[in-house]
């Protein structure tokens, strides 16, 4: 190279890559889910030591804050919250299994058109999905807004 | 439906245009060509370049699916231009761009020199703990078909990029080894034949190595060759546990070998038969 | 081994936090049907003083915290560092993960054990 002028443009997707998913498949969809709540989730654990720490500050501290999280806004917050953790948790189940190398089928010679792991272990994401909904749905409805 | 897979018409194309000695970011040309049924998009190019447009640019050779050159965004998905009849994509817009998570290098070609690197990083060859066999070898290391298909579809890797293309990882972390290194990790480290997985550690146990696969399944739905590299990776990451744990392969596992006289037998067995013209 | 290592606990947490979070959840939210007992009233103080008295959910409180810290804080370090970072940055989000999840363990420790401990009236 005789001058250092740039010549290529650089083709890297950045965050966009993680975020948009596009015409990819769904477990795509998933993975951004699972990212999202995961950080939903820790940032949520950080505050939640903090507030609930509320408690060395006496009894009227204390009471007041658990009013508050009685308050209509914060009870729509705590489900958003329990759907996050439950997305996470049981899409997290099909991530352990399948990252272990389980419910993905055994290699085989590959035959157009071809199967992939990914497609071979769908039921198990429909399954776990549904119960997902359905933990949400009825589970957290009836207790969170009885 | 089916119509608009295969009735000849005029279609459009959006292709996206660098020229490193003029531009400084790419943008798009548009051109119309009559398409009839069963044009791939790399002919559409050709087409294009000797009809339209002759500084068009970009990457191809095999024009049949097994040189790996012309992977291209088509229409927002890594596809192999010469493996993709543009009748089939079902728009009458066709998007052309090159590779995402590549140096652009001009109009649709992408370096692929980070692909090769980490390829060649993993030691993608078979390691043997028997060396003497290996410098003056006696006869043939026996494979038998079971183990053969156990790793066979992993060995179908044509190197044509379409899978870090489509890797939500590689889109940020110009580090991380990728689908198609890390899946030929697996396919030389499962094999009967080697016992390199010691030596690939390395490489491969790092924090940008399998760990980083969150199985977003992009790259194997990308694979023309159906290596299905996420596959590949998860076995990675459980041979590896594995192995941390004192449940790898055993070092002893040297694989068998048939003495060269009953090769020579063999071949002549399995010899085809005579030519008749 | 470094990274496996590391990720293998990563998972192998998961077991403890889907237990211990599940019971968390039947204490805090699910009383009415685990314990006949309000939501309002699981959240009183005097009865979150009385259940902090025990030394099994002192102990499993611990453990969860640890479990779900190490689980969450580690897969936020691997969404940071697949960034493209310098060098230095690395070792700076590294180190600023660990320095701050053995600082939020050993609060949230505090808290636990300032429950376990606190005398009614004294
Ligand atoms: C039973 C409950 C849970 C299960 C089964 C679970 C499962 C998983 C699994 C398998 C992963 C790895 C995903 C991958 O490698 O791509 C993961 C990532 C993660 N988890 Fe959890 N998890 C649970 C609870 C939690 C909790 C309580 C937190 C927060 C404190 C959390 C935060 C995270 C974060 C931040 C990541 C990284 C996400 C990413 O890299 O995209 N998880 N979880
Ligand atoms: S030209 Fe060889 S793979 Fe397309």
């Amino acid at each position: 190279m005789n001058s250092n002028k740039p010549t290529a443009y650089n083709n890297r997707l950045g965050i966009k890559g993680w975020v948009y998913a596009g015409r990819y498949t769904f477990e795509r969809y998933l993975y951004l889910g699972h990212r999202v709540s995961g950080l939903g989730l820790i940032a949520y654990m950080v505050l939640h030591i903090i507030e609930t720490a509320n408690r060395m500050r006496g009894v009227e501290a204390w009471q007041g804050l658990m009013a508050l999280f009685a308050s209509w806004p914060f009870k729509i917050i705590e489900y958003l919250l329990f759907a996050m953790a439950v997305f996470h948790a049981m899409n997290g189940v099909r991530l352990l299994v399948t990252e272990l190398g389980f419910f993905l089928g055994k290699p085989r010679e590959p035959v157009y058109p071809y199967s992939t792991s990914i497609k071979r272990h769908r039921p198990l994401t429909f399954v776990i999905m549904g119960l997902a909904a359905m933990i949400i749905i009825l589970g957290g409805s009836s207790l969170f807004f009885p | 439906m089916s119509d608009r897979k295969t009735t000849p018409r005029e279609i459009t194309f959006q292709v996206r245009r660098f020229d490193p000695d003029s531009d400084v970011a790419p943008h798009w040309g548009e051109y119309k060509l009559h398409v009839h049924d069963g044009m791939t998009v790399l002919e559409a190019l050709h087409q294009l370049k000797a009809e339209q447009e002759p500084t068009l640019a970009w990457r191809s050779s095999c024009r049949m699916g097994v040189c790996g050159s012309c992977g291209m965004f088509i229409n927002d998905l890594p596809q192999l231009a010469c493996q993709t009849q543009v009748l089939h994509l079902g728009t009458d817009v066709v998007t052309v761009a090159p590779l995402p998570n590549y140096e652009n290098v001009k109009d649709l070609v992408p370096d692929l020199e980070p692909l090769i690197e980490k390829h060649a990083a993993v030691k993608p060859y078979i390691i043997s703990l028997d060396q003497i066999e290996i410098n003056a070898p006696t006869g043939e290391f026996l494979q038998t078909p079971e183990e053969r298909e156990s790793i066979s579809q992993f060995t179908h890797c044509i190197k044509c990029g379409l899978c870090l293309a489509a890797c939500p990882t590689v889109a940020t972390d110009p580090l991380f080894l990728g689908p198609q290194a890390l899946a030929q990790a697996y396919r030389y480290s499962a094999d009967n034949r080697d016992c390199g997985l010691h030596d690939r550690l390395e490489a491969i146990d790092l924090f940008h190595g399998p760990y980083q696969c969150h199985l977003a399944g992009a790259c194997s739905q990308a694979c023309p060759k159906g290596v299905d590299p996420a596959f590949a990776i998860q076995l990675l990451k459980r041979t590896l546990v594995l192995d941390s744990i004192g449940f790898g392969k055993k070092k002893s596992s040297v694989a068998k070998i048939m003495p060269l006289a009953d090769v020579v037998k063999a071949i002549e067995e399995f010899a085809p038969p005579p030519r008749t013209v | 081994m470094r990274e496996t290592r590391l990720w293998s606990l990563h998972i192998l947490v998961l077991p403890i936090i889907a237990v211990l979070l599940g019971m968390h959840f039947a204490v805090m939210h699910y009383a009415p049907v685990f314990y006949g007992m309000s939501v309002d009233k699981a959240r009183e103080f005097s009865t979150m003083i009385e259940r902090g008295k025990s030394v099994t959910q002192l102990v499993l409180y611990i453990l969860l915290l640890a479990a779900a810290l190490y689980h969450g804080l580690y897969g936020l370090r691997g969404i940071i560092r697949e960034l493209p970072l310098t060098p230095v940055l690395v070792k700076v989000v590294d180190a600023g993960i660990i320095t701050f999840g053995l600082f939020i363990f050993a609060f949230g420790t505090y808290v636990t054990w300032w429950t376990f401990s606190y005398k009614i009236g004294g």
